[in-house]
């Protein structure tokens, strides 16, 4: 197995002192997929702050390309793309000039251009120039994947991509991630159930008192297939 | 366009499109300035340009802190603020942009302070008023340098809002002393070389808070 | 490695140090022409500035070393630093304040010092309600040492734009180091007595706080171990 993209390493974090996040070992590689499932308040969102950086460690290490994912370097985080549950969006804003905005931050060249290309991408096109006020939960969150998958990030880190979204929505988001990971991009996804993402392929492991364990039976078997490229790391 | 520029931009679009922050601090120097006439009920002469002066700094002074405050917390809703510490963006360049955006809507509600200023206090609109323009704006700069930096800090404490003020007003003193005075002198008819000390003091304390803020920034802008 | 042999010499060399300023404040010196009696405050006055300020400074200086290596142990020094400069700040006001209504007949002016300290104060207050409000968390020393530092930066240009502002502080204290205008040398060796008493009371209350600190990092660390292993046990 190549160099992992997304690693996790005796990672745990406290708020406090009783840990919301124990021993969490896990790797990604490129073109690589990782499900991790559970309740709410399992940790499920922690762990993905912690692992883009965005959140200090209380133990162990959080690493994006081989490096601390809290002190990566601007050029490093270029190649990381994050759909949260906050949608990042600016209300103001029209769907195009939000996409345009960080397409600029991201260093993407032809920042206009990219944009409404993602906006046809995610059947956003009618409302390029629609304030973000006035859209639905699941336009949100088909721009907001727009958004995290405009620079054709390398590394690609979802909080319950598929919440909010209808059956065609959800084919879209499925079909873009399945995209990703064919060009190497490493996903570590959350969510309640296994189910749309263990269709695609990924490796599925259970959050449960903070720490990370095997999913149900049934989803394992599913994502034999691509079990090689993401684990847990025992 | 480069990521100064983009988020500037991003700001100065966003107060255009309903952020009424101008607006919001308008009113509040409005109302900061006709609380001081009440309160001093001041004469012509140079005991009114004193006045004048004063009031005219301490409208600044609770404008800038609602300014910047607002220019900060324009990045909470729907958490974009972690969006921009996720992106390759230097936290050093978005305080910048943060700053310009607080300097621009503090700039805008000073030319109406001035205005009104000059009404209130029965004085002329005249070159001792263009005297003391670049004053304001050299406190403004310092003000929304300062004010940007500690705002960072005070959105994200809960019941934060005092801490602002809190430090902001004993770290302004310099820039406050230094700006009163030349305000006055200016507008009391003092030759431009009379101010120059003052002067220098201000662009002293926006060299220092500038680049404090600049290096500082990153150690405030992140998350637990 | 227990610290506690050097804080008791610490401890007890302040002890001497202060029973023999107090014999020489109070005893040795000769009472100031102008003044009277009341002038001996500017004994202890002068001093608790020297410390407040300092202190100040060391804040600043735990602040950078905190946010540069990350290490706790700087952040607890700086938080000491402020809450025992606060102490002393206030004691430099509260001492300015008694002497001065005797002497000019006000409890306050705003000479240069006296305003600056005062700012000082307001911003070791500003200090302190920050680290209050942020609570037990790394979030709050960094904030907090942000703040200091900013704060150490800005106390320069304060103390020349008030002293541009006005001055009328006597000319007994031009200046913290020498010059002044102490004609008797039985004076000039009572101030640097207590000097010393002072600096040494500062380091020896600072220690103490230090080391109170240090206990809770530990036990924060021992309290979040404790938590993950009962954790572990229950899987």
């Amino acid at each position: 197995m190549t160099a992992p993209l997304i690693e996790a390493r005796a990672l745990g974090k406290s708020f406090g002192p009783a840990p919301v996040l124990r021993e969490v070992n896990l790797s990604v590689a490129a073109g690589g997929g990782l499900a991790v499932v559970g309740a709410n308040g399992a940790g499920k969102s922690t762990l993905i702050r912690l692992l883009a950086g965005l959140s200090a460690p209380s133990f162990g290490d959080a690493m994006l390309f081989g490096e601390a994912a809290r002190t990566l370097a601007p050029a490093l985080r270029r190649r990381v793309g994050l759909l949260s549950h906050q949608s990042f969006l600016y209300p103001n804003l029209s769907a195009q000039e939000n996409l345009e905005f960080y397409a600029t931050l991201y260093g993407v060249e032809d920042a206009r251009k990219t944009a409404a290309l993602w906006l046809e991408r995610v059947a956003l096109g009618a409302a390029a120039d629609a304030r973000v006020r006035g859209f639905s939960r699941g336009m949100e969150q088909r721009l907001a994947l727009a958004r995290a998958m405009l620079a054709r990030p390398d590394v690609l880190m979802l909080d319950e991509p598929f919440a909010a979204l209808d059956g065609d929505g959800a084919a879209l988001a499925a079909a873009l991630v399945r995209e990703a990971m064919s060009r190497g991009c490493a996903v570590l996804a959350s969510a309640h159930s296994a189910e749309p993402l263990a269709a695609l392929g990924f490796a599925v492991l259970a959050l449960a008192r903070g720490k990370l364990v095997r999913a149900e039976p049934d989803a394992a078997r599913q994502s034999a297939a691509r079990a090689p490229l993401a684990r847990q790391v025992s | 366009m480069n990521s100064f520029a983009a988020v500037l931009r991003k700001d100065l679009l966003l107060e255009v499109r309903g952020g009424q922050s101008t607006v919001a601090l308008g009113a509040l120097s409005l109302l900061v300035l006709v609380v001081l006439v009440f309160a001093f009920d001041p004469g012509g002469g140079e005991q009114g340009a004193a006045a004048a002066a004063g009031a005219l700094w301490v409208a600044l002074v609770f404008s800038g802190m609602l300014g910047a405050t607002r220019a900060v917390s324009a990045e909470n809703e729907n958490g974009c603020l972690r969006a921009l510490l996720m992106s390759p963006l230097d936290r050093a360049v978005l305080y910048a942009a943060k700053l310009a955006a607080a300097f621009v809507f503090m700039a805008v509600a000073e030319a109406a302070s001035i205005v009104l200023m000059v009404l209130f206090f029965n004085l002329d609109f005249d070159a001792r008023v263009m005297r003391m323009a670049p004053v304001v704006l050299l406190g403004a700069l310092g003000f929304a340098a300062l004010a940007t930096l500690l705002a960072a800090i005070s959105s994200r404490l809960r019941g934060g809002e005092l801490i602002l003020p809190l430090l902001a007003v004993p770290m302004f003193v310099p820039a406050l002393i230094a700006g009163v005075k030349a305000s006055a002198l200016a507008l009391g008819g003092s030759p431009l070389d009379e101010l120059a000390v003052w002067i220098k003091v201000l662009a002293a304390f926006d060299a220092i808070f500038v680049a404090a803020g600049y290096l500082l920034f990153e150690y405030v802008a992140g998350e637990e | 490695m227990n610290g506690r042999p050097v804080r008791l010499g610490l401890g007890f060399v302040t002890l001497a140090l202060v029973l023999a300023a107090l014999y020489m404040v109070f005893v040795y010196v000769p009472t100031e022409a102008d003044q009277g009696i009341v002038q001996r405050i500017f004994y202890f006055h002068v001093p608790c500035a020297w410390d407040a300020f300092a202190s100040f400074a060391l804040v600043a200086i735990a602040g950078i070393f905190y946010l540069w290596l990350g290490q706790q142990v700087w952040d607890d020094l700086g938080y000491a630093a402020a809450e025992v400069g606060m102490v002393f700040c206030t004691l430099v006001l509260a001492t300015g304040s008694i002497w001065a209504k005797p002497i000019w007949g006000a409890w306050w002016t705003w000479d240069s010092r006296l305003t600056t300290t005062l700012i000082l104060w307001l911003l070791y207050g500003g200090y302190l309600m920050l680290r209050a409000m942020a609570g037990d968390s790394a979030q709050g020393a960094r904030f907090g040492a942000v703040v200091g530092i900013v704060a150490a930066v800005d106390v320069p240009i304060v103390i020349v734009s008030v002293r541009l502002w006005r001055t009328i502080h006597p000319a007994v204290l031009v200046t913290r180091q020498g010059g002044h205008g102490l004609e008797d040398p039985r004076m000039v060796a009572t101030l640097l007595v207590s000097l010393a008493a002072f600096t040494a009371l500062f380091i020896w209350i600072l220690c103490l706080r230090f080391v109170t600190l240090r206990m809770r990092t530990r036990l924060g660390a021992l309290a979040r171990s404790l938590a993950m292993a009962e954790a572990a046990a229950q899987d």
